[in-house]
């Protein structure tokens, strides 16, 4: 069993199904990662690096984009 | 109109538009582009990982507008300060609107949090765009500190109260030494006009335009008032006085006397 913080709440993988860069996460949450902003274990994480960083079980990533706001 | 110049940015419109509350995304980007705004502020928020159509902004074509990333949530400057570098990191846009809001209830600013906030920003390179109270003493602390402009508040953010802090405003105009942008509170064209009279370089505009009954028809009745306001101000404003002053001839009537 693997466990990601996404946005703060824990996210419970099978044994090796954790997805295995941010790119992949985003993926298989079908969120488009164009307007996504990441943050893993308190680091910004470059959108170019999406596709190379890699996911670890344990590890905490926050996942935020610009909203409506004034 | 004339320019207005942020940070050594020209603009054509003194209006700037919140793109919060509006009904949907549609109605939102045609509000946008009524009102004639080139600056377009944003939040920052946790996507929604449950819904696949959470990407509200994909109809503002950015590389029209500026998009004004805001810190609103953030109740301390630490909490300002993350937000606005995990929006430069990852969009490469380096202004920021700082709003730093511990206050739940009337949602007003933290002086010494937003001080704070503003310092270290500037050093860091952030073109700081501080929403404040309509305090001429941190207007200047902030100018000195290097932001780039003041946003003073009309009244409480979405209470569409108008100007109650004329007084205080009319000084930190009087006082100021870089654009002072009325944000929040405006919530009648004749408000933003009222603002742009006294002498305000811009209006931002959200809760009054967004939740409207016709969202894009008002957006043009802000553009307007501010135009209109803008040019009063340039034009220099005739004297007020008690008595009436007769704008026909008192001469030659048709009577005898």
């Amino acid at each position: 069993m693997g466990v990601l913080k996404i946005n703060g709440k824990e996210t419970v993988f099978e044994e090796n199904k954790i997805p295995a860069t941010i790119e992949d996460l985003l993926k298989s949450l079908g969120v488009e990662s164009a307007t996504v902003i990441a943050e893993l274990d308190g680091q910004i994480v470059e959108r170019a690096k999406f596709p190379t960083t890699e996911l670890r079980d344990g590890q905490a990533i926050e996942l935020v984009r610009f909203v409506p706001g004034g | 109109m004339d320019k207005l110049i942020i940070a050594n940015k020209e603009f054509n419109s003194r209006l700037l538009i919140g793109t919060g509350k509006f009904s949907s995304s549609k109605v939102m980007a045609e509000a946008v582009e009524a009102s004639g705004a080139q600056i377009v502020t944003v939040a920052l928020r946790r996507v929604d990982i449950t819904d696949k159509n959470d990407d509200m902004l994909a109809a503002i074509d950015r590389d029209k507008y500026l998009l004004l990333p805001n810190t609103s949530g953030a109740r301390t400057a630490d909490e300002a300060v993350r937000l606005s570098r995990l929006t430069r990191a990852a969009t490469g846009i380096n202004w920021v609107k700082l709003e730093v809001t511990p206050d739940p209830y009337y949602l007003l600013p933290d002086p010494v949090e937003t001080l704070k906030a503003a310092e270290i920003l500037v050093k860091e390179g952030f073109i700081v765009l501080p929403y404040i109270n309509a305090d001429p003493i941190l207007s200047k602390r902030l100018q000195d500190v290097g932001t780039a402009t003041v946003m003073p508040l009309g009244s409480p953010i979405g209470s569409n109260q108008g100007i109650k802090a004329r007084a205080a405003i009319e000084i930190i105009i009087e006082q100021a030494n870089v654009p002072v942008v009325v944000d929040a509170g405006l919530g009648l064209p004749s408000h933003a006009a009222e603002a742009m009279e006294m002498g305000a370089d811009a209006v931002l505009i959200n809760t009054a335009i967004a939740t409207a009954a016709e969202p894009v028809k008002m957006a043009v009745g802000f553009k307007l008032a501010v135009e209109a306001g803008r040019i009063a101000y340039l034009s220099g404003a005739a004297d007020q006085s008690k008595r009436a002053s007769a704008s026909s001839p008192l001469t030659g009537f048709l009577r005898n006397e």
